[in-house]
């Protein structure tokens, strides 16, 4: 495996999307490659920098209310009903 | 007022009532399935279009035809990558295939949500040298939003939504290598912009 290769391994790699087989063969590469290796390692650090750094915005109340009310308007419309009648 | 008739009465009553079991059933099921991805959805959407309100239309037009078609849904496979998938497709339509742009981008709301998170740069004492502790929110959220959507996409969907690389390529339509070669070389443009604002903290970065 050359560098232009592992690169894309590199990247899949940090997400545990490699193969049995090409797995074996990154990590033949970097035993070897020093150069890879480091990139590797910074792989790692800039998928955990996203997963950390990028805040996740939370729904407001009044969207959490429709919805709520989207997935319970017949149960409601049948309780009704039920008073009515 | 005719009287009504006491067997119809009951009759329709029956029916009504086991109609409505079934459509209980169904809304139980999807609360359980769908509903609970609420916050990651609108999340996204925000993302998307970065405007509070696009975003709540989003995903209110999203949760509508995913009730309504949530008979197609395959059980047992994810409903979130389901949801993602309705709602892009919606994203598209609503502001792409009519050409229409989307609500003014409300930067200022992102930029004050991110300044009102605490300074992460400040309690960092044993990684000093390391500079991406020293990156604020703000900065890599920047970072991520000046790189090309269809990497973007790639790298949120698969980073900050913990989607599989199947899963993705579903949703983007594209095949899994095509996924794959993106997010590498997003996130080689990402690393470059990370290690702009590194460089201007005056961090050394030759040797990484």
């Amino acid at each position: 495996m050359n560098c232009k290769k592992a690169g894309v391994f590199i990247s899949a790699s940090v997400d545990g999307e490699l193969s049995l087989i090409e797995e074996q063969e990154f990590l033949l590469h970097l035993s070897e490659c020093k150069e890879c290796s480091l990139e590797f390692e910074e792989a790692k650090r800039t998928k955990m920098i996203i997963r950390e750094k990028i805040i996740k915005f939370k729904a407001p109340q009044a969207l959490i209310s429709s919805i709520m009310q989207l997935t319970s308007f017949s149960t409601k419309e049948h309780e009704d009903t039920l008073l009515y009648e | 007022m005719d009287k009504p008739d006491p067997t119809h009465h009951t009759k329709n009553r029956e029916k009504k009532e086991s109609l409505s079991r079934e459509e209980r059933q169904k809304q139980l099921e999807f609360q359980h399935e769908a509903v609970v991805h609420l916050n990651t959805l609108y999340n996204y959407a925000l993302h998307l279009t970065m405007n509070p309100s696009d975003a709540e239309d989003l995903v209110q037009e999203t949760y509508l035809k995913a009730y309504r078609f949530f008979n197609s849904f395959e059980r047992g496979t994810n409903c979130k990558a389901w949801l993602f998938k309705i709602l892009k497709n919606n994203y598209i339509n609503r502001f792409r295939k009519n050409s229409k742009e989307p609500g003014k981008v409300d930067y200022d709301l992102i930029k004050d949500f991110y300044h009102s998170i605490k300074d992460t740069r400040t309690d960092t004492s044993e990684t000093d040298t390391d500079y991406f502790h020293s990156l604020l929110h703000e900065e890599v959220y920047q970072a991520l939003h000046s790189l090309p959507e269809e990497f973007r996409e790639v790298i949120q969907l698969c980073d900050i939504e913990g989607f599989t690389y199947e899963e993705i390529a579903n949703m983007v339509e594209s095949p899994i290598g095509t996924v794959r070669s993106r997010l590498y070389r997003g996130r080689k443009l990402l690393r470059e912009q990370l290690e702009g604002y590194a460089k201007k903290y005056g961090f050394n970065t030759d040797n990484i």
